[in-house]
């Protein structure tokens, strides 16, 4: 059997790497696009042949790294990572497109761009603690640079900041991870850094502290990542300075990496760590807090593209609900919710990367009846926008829909408050495009705006057709989701909760 | 008779010298005269332990540090010069504008 | 093959035509106009074949459903009630449809203004016909996406934008508080099967929510200290829902704001599509609301009150449109207060409120059209300076004053002869006034009565405004082609005779709809669970009361008549800024400074939004940063050891081997 996980990896790090070191704008895009689509068949070819009704892993890809202390390099996906998995194929190519005409360092762009790629999946798939932090900074690192070569004007302060805090939040993890391995050790007197095995022995470690610690420090690690309210405060000036790649590489995908986290370690682990009804609480308050504080703040915002990286903020915090609602179908609305808002929040930031490339700024108050001058943007603006907004017709509403009526059951009181935010998330919606598209157009601009390219059109086309197809029919990714939040949820309570 | 603490309280005097010469001075080539002192010293009690226990690693460690003390002396020797060189003077204080 | 078989292709069909109008509309005739035409046409024929279809046999109507994803599902469900909605939007659609070819000649974004009208068509029919309440959320919102669409249809204006914005925020507070209702129904039937729910048992569709009311009945909820049935919650968040689509106190704030669009669009929403759909929905949901404690009280009040309160509003408008759009709101008013009237009379209700939708969707639709007409013809909507159009425009005036007719309510009481309006409009406040008969509550008829009264004089107002009188304007008004002016011709002949032909029977088909093969519900034991003593037969109301409404009207006109024809006192006198009561209605009881400058901008947006972001970029970034800063300035200050003098070294170096020394005697002495 071919090793189609590793394969993916390992041609999108070559991809990288060849990239890089190319001279010339046009055949580093070629690299970099015939690179992701290659993958892209590889992950296609994964969800065709995915057993839906099936928690196991599948495609599995393993063998021994370094023996001494347990470390094997151990690849698969299943139904918790194979939506991400797509989603992250689905996005590269096209972001690869919606920046073809990158002419500062393209090849270094491409390739930060692929390096990151590699690091994701890796991420998604890595089934070995010690290859999942290798992973996890790999995408880390890549997308500094991105930020701080590429960025807006800010991006030094930006780019250190995403670095430090994102970076301390994994060394946090790492703790965790080390935690783990050395309770298993002393517990069983097993050396391994396999993600199953350590997750069944962690509920074995008999100190209820070494127990919480543990599971404090990986929750850090992710939440930061995600990231949640209150350790957001990375995230918008990164999203803000990073360039319209790099914003959707982080908020597309790189967000969803501490949410994949959330289902992959902290869920199995809730159960067993100590105080497990207090874990939920304060994780359900910070999803509530997330989606409420996220909708006001966006809603105060004039930069256009802070707007939409608080909204993501919001949008996350459906995750963390859904999530510790622990009812197999909330939890399966929390990761239909990651795969969704991943496909929708590419759409936003691609138009207002247009809106910024084309008029100089991204001011909503500089702005102004833009859809004159711009209808194919304006049109799919729109689309996105009510997507984004969870309209229904959108995977958007379906996720956030299916979080908000499963979690009901067990979480009542922080439901009821979340839909608050419903009516605000519209607002902002609907106010910044009535002053940056509508109305009568701001002669400031100039007579020299252009509508988007051809190319442009077609990626962020493609985005929305994406939702508008998950939105009216969910079934093939929420088939596979469901299996293994089933499975997570019984897990639960097997466990009592 | 002459015994070993004899060795050790001539070795102490010639390494307080030094130490106090290293701690009171200013000029690079004192210095470095005040470093071999309170090596010299080192080395006098390696001999004398080495004589006294009959064993015979410690002069072959006298050897080392003779040698060391050699190379060290002429690689300081060389930076001296070379700053006295540049600004004329090896007051060592004043050479500060690699610190901060 | 069966008719049934077809019934997907109902609002399927205009959903195409929307696609294929957008992207090719620019190259067919007329802006592809001709497309959801005939899409909308082909979705009449089939409603109505099915609709005749259940006629002869109301036991059999038309039920498939189909899985979707979780445990949710998609279906089709074609009762009485569903199918006379389904034949009158897209009957009514298609007419404006038509008209809008005429209306729109000269738009250059005609193919965006027929994709978005036959989208806004297809979503309204989706909601008919949905056989589950989450299936009718997605079209409801789809509605709401339409109306944004459409009253923002001219996006270069600041003011439509604006009035976009707003109709699809107030309509989204609704819709929050509809999904709220769905979350909580669906939990409690979540309940009810003590989480376990059988492989193909879809909760949300309506017949499996109405057979389980039992359990939802049980089900109480303790609120500020007060019990309160589940039952009543969930059927307070739907009326919520209601509330914001079709327009009633308090989030009718968008609908008369909604005149920035396109007149047909106006006529559209009024009529056929979207405000209706309030009504819809607790019509479909009635059983619901029936076997709610207080429900039904509540939405009577508030449908009598939003009558009154939006008839006075009405009487002072200038804008041709805006008088149109308050009296929507107050037949909107009769309507959901026909409906609260089921707290007396049970399904007759259901009966009472859809037939007055009908008559309603004809002859309102009607009078948008004539101003349509009117404003295409003189190119203003201001009535002041409209007056003496009628020589110049007779039919449209003869239509008009044949829809304000109906509208007033005009008709002889217990012959079959009078107006559709006064059929629908008489039947509800008789219902009132069994209302009050029994439960000796003689509010609603009140309003309603009253109301009457206002909506004669308003209409006549504006029809002696618009039509009578001398020219007030200089642009010369010719009558509307053809194109335009049938459809105003077939809208006049329904809301004249439709009502006379159909009021007892359209009552007992509406009863149909809880009777039949897929829901078949005991009325009586579910207004017991209510807390109802329903009336079932109730004799012939007195003379008077058969002649009140009549009376009233006659009196609103001979009023208007007075007032605006013959000019007996100088209105202009009483119409002034000084007097407070007409400042006070001209500012609309002051709505748009309450609702959108004290509320949205003031609190929501200045005092939370604000301070929220000042919060988040003064404390926590501060506080990040702090931690950032700390380690710096803790680095800036430990290098200062880092003298550079060799003194200094040697000294801690001597220091530190004394300490050592100390230290290591102490241990020694220890151990």
């Amino acid at each position: 059997m071919i090793p189609i996980i590793s394969l993916m990896i390992l041609i999108a790090l070559i991809g990288a790497i060849v990239t890089i070191f190319t001279k010339t704008k046009e055949h580093a895009r070629i690299i970099a696009l015939v690179t992701s689509v290659v993958t892209l068949v590889g992950s296609l070819y994964m969800f065709f042949n995915f057993d839906s009704q099936s928690a196991a892993l599948q495609f599995v890809d393993t063998f021994e790294w370094i023996p001494s202390i347990g470390v094997s390099y151990t690849v698969a996906v299943d139904g918790i990572s194979m939506p991400l998995v797509l989603l992250t194929s689905i996005v590269i190519p096209l972001i690869v497109l919606y920046s073809w005409n990158e002419s500062k360092n393209p090849g270094k762009f491409y390739g930060m761009i692929l390096a990151t790629y590699a690091g994701v999946i890796g991420v998604f798939t890595a089934m070995d603690f010690f290859l999942f932090y290798v992973f996890w900074e790999l995408s880390i690192i890549p997308m500094f640079f991105m930020i701080n070569m590429w960025g807006g004007p800010e991006k030094a302060y930006a780019s250190i900041k995403f670095l430090l805090y994102t970076h301390v939040a994994s060394l946090v993890m790492l703790l965790g991870i080390f935690g783990l391995f050395f309770g298993a050790y002393f517990q069983a007197g097993i050396t391994t850094f396999d993600i199953p095995t350590l997750l069944s022995q962690y509920q074995l470690f008999e100190s209820e502290l070494a127990r919480t610690m543990i599971f404090i420090a990986l929750l850090i690690g992710f939440i930061v990542k995600m990231p949640a309210v209150p350790f957001h405060s990375w995230l918008p000036h990164a999203y803000v300075q990073a360039p319209t790649a790099g914003t959707i590489l982080m908020a597309a995908i790189m967000s969803k990496m501490g949410a994949y986290a959330l289902f992959r370690f902290i869920l199995p682990m809730l159960p067993f760590s100590g105080s497990a009804d207090l874990m939920i609480t304060v994780l359900a308050a910070l999803g509530v807090l997330s989606i409420i504080y996220g909708a006001f703040l966006a809603l105060a915002q004039d930069d256009i593209k802070r707007m939409i990286a608080f909204s993501s903020v919001s949008h996350m915090g459906f995750v963390t609900l859904g999530a510790v609602a622990l009812i197999p179908l909330s939890v399966s609305g929390a990761m239909f919710q990651m795969f969704s808002h991943g496909i929708i929040t590419c759409l936003m930031f691609m138009a207002i990367g247009a809106i910024q490339t084309s008029t100089g700024t991204r001011l909503i108050s500089e702005l102004g009846g833009l859809a004159q001058k711009m209808p194919k943007l304006a049109f799919l603006m729109v689309a996105g926008f009510m997507a984004y907004l969870g309209l229904p017709g959108f995977s958007g509403f379906i996720a956030e829909f299916t979080v908000l009526n499963f979690s009901y059951i067990s979480l009542p009181g922080y439901v009821l408050v979340a839909l608050i935010a419903i009516v605000i998330t519209a607002a902002y919606h609907l106010w910044a495009l009535q002053r940056a598209m509508f109305g009568v157009y701001n002669e400031k601009l100039g007579n020299e705006i252009r509508d988007i390219t051809n190319l442009q059109t077609f990626s962020m086309a493609v985005f929305a057709l994406l939702a508008l197809y998950f939105g009216l029919n969910p079934s093939p990714v929420m088939d596979m989701i469901i299996t293994n939040a089933e499975q997570i949820v019984g897990l639960m309570a097997t466990a009592g909760v | 008779m002459i015994g070993l603490e004899h060795y050790l309280i001539l070795s102490a005097i010639i390494f307080s010298i030094g130490l106090y010469g290293l701690m009171t001075l200013n000029n690079g080539i004192r210095l470095m005269m005040c470093i071999e002192l309170m090596l010299n010293a080192a080395i006098i009690n390696l001999v004398a332990f080495s004589a006294y226990s009959h064993d015979i690693t410690g002069q072959v460690f006298a050897l080392f540090v003779i040698a060391l003390a050699a190379a060290e002396a002429a690689i300081g020797l060389a930076i001296m010069l070379a700053i006295y060189r540049i600004r004329d003077d090896i007051e060592l204080n004043e050479i500060n504008i690699l610190r901060w | 093959m069966n008719i049934g078989d077809f019934a997907f292709l109902i609002p399927l069909l205009p959903a195409l035509a929307f696609v294929i109008t957008l992207f090719f509309g620019k190259r067919l005739y007329s802006g592809g106009a001709l497309i959801p035409i005939g899409a909308i046409g082909a979705s009449f024929i089939i409603s109505l074949l099915i609709t005749i279809n259940i006629l002869q046999n109301p036991d059999q109507v038309i039920h498939q459903s189909v899985h979707w994803f979780a445990i949710f599902n998609l279906g089709i469900l074609i009762d009485p009630l569903a199918a006379v909605m389904l034949t009158m939007v897209s009957f009514v659609s298609l007419l404006i449809h038509i008209y809008a070819i005429g209306y729109m000649e000269h738009d250059p974004a005609k193919p965006r203004y027929f994709a978005e009208t036959s989208l806004f068509t297809a979503a309204m029919l989706g909601v008919v016909l949905s056989d589950n309440i989450l299936q009718m959320f997605i079209f409801w919102e789809l509605v709401g996406l339409c109306s944004y669409l459409l009253i923002g249809f001219w996006y270069q204006k600041p003011s439509a934008a604006a009035a976009a914005k707003k109709a699809f925020l107030t309509t989204r507070v609704g819709d929050v508080m509809f999904l709220a209702g769905i979350i909580i129904l669906f939990a409690s039937l979540f309940q009810a099967f003590h989480g376990e729910v059988p492989e193909g048992v879809y909760l949300l569709q309506f017949s499996e929510m109405f057979n389980h009311i039992d359990a939802l009945a049980a089900m109480n909820a303790t609120i500020l200290g007060m019990e309160v049935s589940h039952l009543t919650i969930i059927a307070l968040l739907f009326f919520g829902g209601a509330i914001g689509k079709s327009g009633q106190f308090p989030l009718h704030v968008w609908l008369p704001d909604a005149m920035e669009g396109p007149t047909t669009v106006s006529a559209l929403i009024h009529a056929a599509t979207m405000v209706t759909a309030g009504v819809y929905l607790v019509a479909r949901t009635f059983p619901m609301f029936l076997s709610a404690p207080d429900a039904l009280i509540i939405v009577a009040y508030l449908g009598g009150f939003t009558a009154l309160f939006a008839a006075t509003m009405g009487l002072v408008m200038n804008d041709i449109k805006r008088v149109l759009a308050y009296s929507t709101v107050s037949q909107l008013g009769y309507m959901v207060l026909g409906l609260g009237m089921g707290a007396v009379v049970g399904l007759e209700a259901i009966g009472v409120s859809m037939f007055h939708l009908i008559n309603h969707a004809f002859f309102k639709a009607l009078l948008f059209l004539c101003a349509g007409s009117v404003i295409h013809a003189i190119g203003t909507q201001d009535m002041r300076q409209m007056g003496g159009l009628l020589k110049a425009m007779p039919i449209t005036a003869g239509t008009m004053l044949v829809a304000s007719l109906a509208l007033a309510g005009f008709g002889i009481p217990g012959t079959s002869i009078g107006t559709s309006g006064f059929f629908s409009k008489d039947a509800i406040i008789e219902t009132a006034f069994v209302f009050g008969e029994y439960s000796h509550d003689w509010i609603p008829y009140i309003f309603a009565i009253l109301a009457a009264l206002l909506t004669s004089i308003y209409i006549f107002r504006l029809f002696f405004m618009t039509f009578t009188g001398k020219s007030r304007n200089n642009a010369k008004a010719h009558e509307a082609p053809s194109i335009m002016t049938v459809p105003l011709l077939i809208l006049a002949v329904f809301s004249l005779v439709f009502g006379a032909l159909t009021l007892k029977p359209f009552i007992a088909f509406m009863e149909r709809t809880f009777d039949n093969n897929v829901i078949s519900l005991n009325i009586e034991h579910l207004a017991t669970l209510g807390n109802y003593d329903l009336v079932l037969e109730h004799g012939p109301e007195p003379l008077f009361i058969l002649w009140l409404p009549v009376i009233v009207a006659v009196a609103g006109l001979l009023i208007s008549y007075l007032l605006y024809y013959k000019q007996v006192i100088d209105v202009s006198k009483v119409v002034s800024r000084e007097n407070p009561v007409y400042k006070l209605l001209y500012n609309r009881y002051y709505q748009h400074k309450i609702f959108t400058e004290l509320l949205a901008t003031r609190i929501v947006y200045e005092l939370i939004s604000l301070s929220a972001d000042y919060f988040d970029r003064k404390f926590i970034d501060t506080i990040v940063d702090g931690i950032g800063k700390i380690t710096m300035s803790a680095g800036n200050f430990m290098r200062k050891i880092q003298t550079g003098v060799v003194q200094n070294y040697v000294a801690a170096v001597v220091a530190g081997v004394g300490l050592l020394i100390i230290l290591f005697r102490l241990i020694v002495e220890v151990i």
